[in-house]
């Protein structure tokens, strides 16, 4: 068991490490030299090579490139990811101060997106009628394939600018968070629901819920207390894929809805090539990732009594390559 | 002395003439109302609310309200007026420049504006400061700068190593990396500690209230102030109460705020969104930028364009009236100089080098040799008339433009091919642009005619890439020309001087193809008045106010 802990541990650790090194590559062996960046365009070829040179210098992109790996990695350790090219704030403030809203945002809609797909799920396997289990079951397809973007303006046409029940940008209270909530929840909800319709309808067929049926419990009763529990392991493997919705919705619903978060903070800092900022921001949400597969792999044996038994006879790869597949 | 004394009397009642008779028509009618909340959006966030940094148009824009400067020059003459400095007089070889400070101006800290805070700024605006974390922000601006003397409390003088007619202009500037005057308390601050809005202390008619970044930052009328530029003629503190300036990034949700009265007005406005507002009734106001036109700067040391019957093939080769009927609107103009109109000494080649003459352009091509190809490009000796260009696509009509440009030439044997992308990717290619690109595509904002020299002479940007390997071009003579403006403050001679710059960059080497004249376009609902641009069409709003009053 401790064996499998650590093992898991090291895998965070080294996908941490992987994105600030391969961010650090990437960055800096770029065509584009973050200096050139803090200058009108226009400008560039009047700018004196002695001012560059001080800029440069100034965020220590004058050191040799393995000092600066070195460097940076240390300070990285101590939570210090340098000063952003563009604003001069430290990484590690910048980030830590717009997260809250985009946990907020993420937060609540995922709340919002589960209760949508269970929702789905459940209206898809038991409605009686054949026309509106279809209907029901087209929905999470449907929910994916509507891109952030579009929807996010839609909604802004009805119920901002028509309608005028809710303010279309920033940071006003619950009312502002509503449109936004509603635009990131729905793509999020799409796998979820599509998973749950899918072992909802298993678990319906199987043995246990006829066993139960015969003895007399109604269908209701069944689906909260057994099919729920059984359903729910497997939405817990897809918590990382909805962890990279929200991420990569929120970036797009910030920007349509003029909110402050980090999906805007990163967009903006890639297309400013802002290097220390986009290294702090990979490094941070690649650590997010690796917490949560960590947090899900630590609570899969506890979940799961096969997986247990596995683990305490020591059987760890051939169970961690079993899961793989499954 | 009297030069400036005449310029201001010109400035004074062209400004009373554009007032009187302009778009605002409405708003001299009636008498400011003072009081409101003016709500303002635009695409930009304001990543640090220290002006000297900043440089995008959202961080000029609002620095330009928290601080002032020591001239003012008239968006409609070119003319410096006074601001800060009530005068100034030069040395004859433009390298010493003395400015009388007004005696009353304070920051809103209460600390006297003097010769001391003139030298201080100065001095770091130019220089940085690596302890500070400061960048030197300024020193692009004032290439030269040596020092600043303190003559007595209220005069200060600033020394340039070589004559720098431009600088008197510097003097105003109000654009990126802008020389907005900070108070010695702001100066010792780290670049990180004046991140903290509360902390950036200015003279201008607004100080900070809040700042938030990606969302919004919001001025407030500063009490006591009545110093705006004389020119404006506002006496007293600003009109509104407060500005709020929100950052929409996306252009469907300015429109629709602005039309669901979420905000006042808004910036960025894009051009197919101009005409429905117009017609749901919001005025568009607009300014071109000042500086050169969006031109396609020749590379005259890379085949093909090292020729010069390239280079004037390409100016005479595209249609400009497709492009003003296509792409651009009211509120744009097509380029008829490398000079944008509004920069004093602008000559107009409509007529002569920037005609659409296919023709001739064909004509000099055969001369050349070019022989048309079997897929109708041109090939000589066996290479073909491709001509690669690099461009931004900051501004929306940046990349349709071109295609029409393309199009055209390739109507008469000219392979135009277009890379248009993003900014940091532009700046990135840049460095390579010597070697690699035969057409750096974008515009430079700074409202003197020494814009040239700073843009194409070989002592300076070069951006034509003159150098021993451009056939047919005389470097000294560019030099020489390019390099006059700088030396000469004298309105007639000046002129002259521009002119001449403005024929051997546009017509003699064809070393440029000016395309349009962008604008900032401003759509604002009818009960909102006096929003201003200046020479370097960035907006204040000391004289903004709102019919309502809310």
């Amino acid at each position: 068991m401790l064996r499998y802990v650590l093992l898991k541990l090291g895998r965070a650790v080294f996908v941490v490490w992987a994105a600030f090194t391969l961010t650090f590559i990437l960055l800096f062996v770029l065509p584009a030299n973050p200096v050139d960046l803090l200058f009108d365009p226009a400008e560039l070829n009047s700018v004196p090579p002695e001012v560059r040179a001080q800029v440069a210098d100034g965020y220590g992109f004058g050191e040799p490139v393995v000092v600066q790996y070195l460097d940076r990695l240390g300070h990285a350790l101590r939570g210090d990811f340098g000063t952003s090219v563009q604003s001069g704030r430290s990484v590690s403030a910048s980030i830590a101060d717009v997260l809250p809203y985009t946990l907020l945002l993420a937060a609540g809609a995922l709340v919002l997106a589960v209760l949508i797909a269970f929702g789905v799920a459940v209206v898809a396997t038991s409605a009686r009628r054949r026309w509106l289990r279809t209907l029901v079951e087209s929905l999470p397809t449907a929910a994916v394939s509507i891109p952030v973007f579009l929807s996010g303006i839609l909604l802004l046409q009805v119920f901002s600018f028509r309608l005028g029940w809710l303010p279309p940008f920033g940071d006003a209270g619950w009312q502002s968070l509503v449109l936004p909530l509603v635009t990131l929840a729905v793509p999020v909800a799409g796998p979820i629901a599509q998973l749950l319709v899918r072992s909802f309808a298993t678990e319906f067929r199987a043995g246990y819920v006829t066993t139960g049926r015969a003895k007399g419990a109604t269908r209701g009763r069944i689906l909260t207390g057994e099919v729920f529990r059984n359903a729910s392991l497997p939405a817990l493997t897809i918590a990382g894929v909805t962890f990279g919705n929200l991420v990569a919705g929120s970036v797009i619903t910030e920007t349509v809805f003029a909110r402050k978060g980090l999906g805007r903070m990163t967009q903006n800092a890639i297309s400013t090539l802002d290097l220390p900022l986009v290294q702090g921001i990979v490094v941070f949400v690649a650590a997010s990732f690796a917490v949560l597969n960590l947090v899900v792999d630590l609570a899969y044996p506890l979940l799961d009594p096969r997986l247990r038994a596995a683990l305490t006879t020591g059987r760890t790869t051939a169970v961690a390559a079993e899961r793989s597949i499954a | 002395m009297a030069a400036g004394l005449v310029a201001v009397l010109i400035a004074a009642v062209v400004v009373a003439l554009v007032r009187g008779g302009g778009a605002d028509a409405e708003a001299g009618a009636s008498t400011p109302v003072r009081g409101g909340t003016l709500r303002f959006a635009l695409i930009d966030y304001q990543r640090s609310p220290d002006p000297q940094w900043g440089t995008n148009y959202a961080e000029s824009l609002i620095g330009n309200n928290i601080t002032d400067k020591l001239t003012w020059q008239d968006p409609a003459t070119g003319a410096i007026t006074p601001w800060l400095a009530q005068s100034w007089e030069y040395t004859k070889d433009l390298t010493e420049f003395t400015f009388h400070l007004r005696p009353d101006v304070t920051f809103s800290d209460g600390t006297p504006f003097d010769a001391q805070a003139v030298k201080a700024n100065f001095d770091q605006y130019v220089h940085g400061d690596p302890a500070l974390g400061i960048l030197p922000n300024g020193a692009p601006l004032l290439a030269g700068y040596q020092e600043t003397k303190v003559v007595d409390e209220h005069t200060v003088t600033v020394r340039f190593a070589k004559p720098s007619a431009s600088f008197l202009q510097a003097s105003s500037f109000t654009a990126n990396a802008q020389p907005g005057f900070l108070s010695l308390s702001t100066l010792k601050l780290s670049a990180q500690q004046r991140t903290d809005p509360k902390k950036i202390i200015g003279t201008g008619p607004f100080v900070y209230e809040s700042w938030e970044p990606q969302v919004k930052t919001v001025l407030a009328r500063r009490q006591g102030y009545h110093w705006a530029p004389p020119a404006l003629h506002h006496d007293g503190e600003a009109y509104l109460d407060k500005v709020v300036f929100n950052t929409v990034p996306e252009a469907s949700v300015r429109t629709g705020s602005l039309a669901s009265g979420a905000i006042d007005a808004t910036l960025d406005v894009s051009t197919t969104d101009e005409k429905p507002l117009a017609d749901q009734g919001f005025q568009i106001i607009h300014r071109g930028v000042s500086g050169t036109a969006i031109h396609f700067a020749f590379n005259s040391s890379l085949f093909p364009t090292d020729d010069l019957a390239v280079r004037k093939a390409i100016q005479l080769g595209w249609n400009r009236q497709t492009i003003e009927k296509t792409v651009l609107t009211p509120s744009y103009s097509i380029a008829k100089s490398i000079l944008e109109p509004s920069v004093p000494g602008y000559a107009d080649y409509s007529g002569s080098a920037l005609k659409y003459d296919p023709d001739q352009a064909k004509r000099l091509l055969d001369q050349a040799g070019w022989v048309p190809g079997p897929d109708g490009i041109r090939v000589r000796d066996g290479r073909k008339l491709t001509v690669k260009l690099l461009g931004i696509n900051n501004l929306v009509a940046n990349k349709p433009a071109y295609e029409s440009v393309q199009q055209d030439l390739r109507a008469i044997g000219i392979d135009l091919q277009l890379t248009v992308v993003p900014i940091p990717d532009y700046a990135a290619q840049q460095a390579k642009a010597k070697d690699s690109w035969n057409i750096t595509a974008a515009n430079r904002s700074r409202n003197d005619p020494a814009v040239l020299k700073l843009q194409f002479s070989p002592a300076s940007g070069n951006t034509s890439y003159l150098s021993q390997a451009s056939p047919g071009v005389d470097l000294n003579e560019v030099t020489q020309t390019l390099g006059k403006l700088e030396t000469t403050l004298d309105p007639a001679q000046r002129a002259q001087y521009t002119k001449a710059a403005q024929d051997l960059v546009v017509d003699k080497y064809a070393l440029v193809n000016p395309v349009y004249n962008p604008s900032q376009v401003i759509a604002q609902a009818p009960y909102v008045h006096g929003i201003l641009f200046d020479a370097q069409s960035r907006n204040h709003f000391v004289d903004a106010w709102k019919s309502d009053g809310k």
